[in-house]
């Protein structure tokens, strides 16, 4: 038997009858796991399909008895959802184009152009990261006031650069390739931007790649922060939107609601799906890292 | 790396013919570092710094502030409301370790066994991350209402309907319940990462030796995890030491401030009372807890790394 077929049990394991009631009970378990992912998920679909009565009918039924498709036409008109979706991905694409351009920059230049006193700098945006966001949340606030950045996309773009995490992520991917690379298009008199903006920026599409899809995922997700720096329709993100008319208004009857819900949540259940592959890696640096 | 896959073009001419001077040089490659020190500057040392200064002053947007000395400090410590706060918030922290902790290792574990469809379990567990916020709210509020499907299963097997949201005893618990469920998946998935990592043959050498499965998990599994779950667990305590948007968004610090926070209390202070200045000591005190937490952290981390 070659070693790497095993994990934690052998197949001699499997021959013992504990083993076996051990490996049916852990399927019980698990199986009562995805359940009870996919339940709350699918409910959210499901419901957003059904009519008023079906939807307020104790017991709750898990599929609709009619599949009403008019509650996502009625939700969609009940309030701007394009508008409010276009703002998030503004936030996003601001997010990214900071993040890439002042981090990716910064990490360039940690990593790869033996600046004398490099360490000390690090050290200046390394020791953010033990700063809990939650202690200076109040003085962020007053500080974006003071600095007139109240109801201005810059008040959520400029901060994204201020992520000692990101730049992490992005130096010690600088870190991992070859300084060869550089070394030989400095001999032949490229400038640093040229290194930065041609080698090591495509180079460093996967890790900018699983960036975008964290930016993306905090730009959807956050409500709280967004609504307490706009004060519009015109700058609110569609989480902010959502928790303003639809999770804290009362009056909007429950189908209806499931269906705007719904809508809010397939573009991140897309991207995931799509992108897994970036997401699992950037968990894991996250887990190494902290 | 792969040299083939990257082929440096020529650069232009025009740049060949003068090597730079080392001021030149260096002075090019501060400029790269330059918009990400304005914007830690502005955006986070900034902050941090007003935040002192504000605890120590009365805020006002009209008049301007004015210091008011160790005042807001006193506030602090005189407002028993805050106190309970922290109660909350250790209560808190301790059902997160309770209800929440060893969920993502029992089932690192036990996926970390299954041979077929392991791909799609890490994809199923992983999902509810991905969930907007404001829509867990929203499904969540549905799923504990007196009348929704946990009430209706309650109600089925004869047991008394719960009151999930509205009773104090409850609602922070049910909390607790629906965050673990949102994020227990990457929790999950960087525990399982670290499980699959164990070398194999340790198994085989333990069962040739003897060693039962538990034996086998207990003196083999858990301590090469040992690091990650000790990391873990510091994350997990600076985080929910911190929490309050959960507890705004679903129940407003109720019923009767049974889920009002610390971090909460800070947000109802700066942003209800708008007393900045008291918001502000409130974060230079946790500031001052939490960097224990934090060292911790950094210590734990550093080993990792080795």
């Amino acid at each position: 038997m070659r070693a790497a077929e095993r994990g934690i049990l052998s197949t001699h394991d499997y021959k013992k009858s504990a083993t076996r009631i051990l490996i049916v009970v852990m399927s019980i378990v698990i199986l009562a796991m995805v359940l009870s992912m996919l339940y709350p998920i699918a409910v959210t679909f499901l419901n957003a399909f059904k009519s008023t009565i079906d939807v307020n009918s104790f017991p709750p039924k898990l599929l609709p008895r009619e599949w009403v498709t008019t509650n996502f036409k009625e939700g969609w008109d009940l309030m701007n959802l394009p508008l409010f979706m276009r703002n998030s991905l503004f936030v996003f694409l601001g997010n990214l184009i900071v993040t890439v351009a002042a981090l990716g920059g910064a990490a360039f230049a940690l990593s790869k152009l033996n600046l004398p006193g490099r360490k000390l700098i690090f050290l200046f945006f390394l020791s953010t990261l033990f700063i809990p966001p939650s202690t200076y949340i109040v003085p962020n606030f007053v500080n974006l006031k003071d600095l007139g950045l109240m109801n201005s996309f810059f008040a959520l773009w400029l901060p994204a650069g201020a992520s000692a995490f990101n730049m992490l992520l992005l130096k010690s991917f600088f870190d991992d390739i070859n300084n060869e690379i550089f070394e030989a298009s400095r001999i032949d008199g490229a400038s640093n931007w040229y290194g930065f903006t041609r080698i090591a920026l495509p180079l460093a599409m996967p890790i900018i790649s699983t960036l975008a899809i964290f930016i993306f995922s905090s730009a959807w997700n956050d409500w709280f922060w967004p609504s307490l720096i706009m004060h519009d329709d015109q700058h609110y993100p569609v989480a902010s939107a959502i928790y303003k008319n639809v999770i804290n208004a009362r009056g909007i009857k429950l189908n209806i609601k499931f269906a705007i819900l719904a809508m809010v949540a397939v573009p991140p259940m897309v991207i995931f799906l799509l992108f897994q592959r970036f997401i699992m890696r950037g968990l894991h640096l996250g887990g190494v890292k902290g | 790396m792969d040299h083939t896959t990257v082929v440096p073009a020529r650069p232009p001419a025009a740049t060949n013919s003068r090597r730079p001077s080392r001021i030149r040089k260096h002075g090019s490659g501060y400029l790269f570092l330059l918009p990400a020190i304005v914007i830690f500057v502005l955006f986070l040392w900034l902050p941090i710094v007003k935040g002192v200064i504000f605890s120590f002053q009365d805020v006002d947007f009209v008049k301007g502030n004015s210091w008011v000395g160790f005042d807001n400090y006193k506030t602090v410590f005189h407002d028993s409301t805050i106190g309970q706060s922290i109660k909350n918030t250790l209560y808190y922290m301790a059902l997160c370790l309770i209800i929440g902790f060893w969920v993502p290792i029992l089932f690192a574990v036990a996926i970390s066994e299954v041979r077929r469809l392991q791909g799609a379990l890490r994809v199923m567990a992983y999902l509810p991350n991905v969930i907007p916020l404001v829509v867990l709210y929203g499904l969540w509020r549905w799923i504990y209402d007196p009348v929704g499907p946990i009430n209706a299963a309650l109600q089925w097997i004869g047991l008394d309907q719960i009151m999930f949201m509205t009773d104090p005893k409850w609602s922070m618990a049910s909390l607790v319940i629906m965050e673990t469920w949102q994020s227990f998946g990457s929790a999950m998935l960087i525990y399982l990462a670290a499980v699959l990592s164990v070398p194999k043959d340790w198994y085989e050498a333990a069962e040739i030796d003897g060693a039962g499965i538990w034996a086998r998990i207990r003196h083999i599994t858990l301590p090469s995890i040992k690091g990650l779950i000790g990391l873990m667990l510091i994350m997990q305590l600076i985080a929910t030491s911190q929490g309050y948007q959960s507890q705004l968004a679903m129940l407003d610090g109720g019923p009767v401030n049974a889920t009002m926070t610390y971090g909460l209390k800070i947000v109802k202070y700066a942003f209800t009372q708008l007393n900045y200045g008291v918001a502000s000591a409130m974060g230079v005190l946790m500031f001052i807890v939490l960097s224990v937490l934090a060292i911790i952290q950094f210590r734990l981390n550093n080993q990792g790394d080795r």
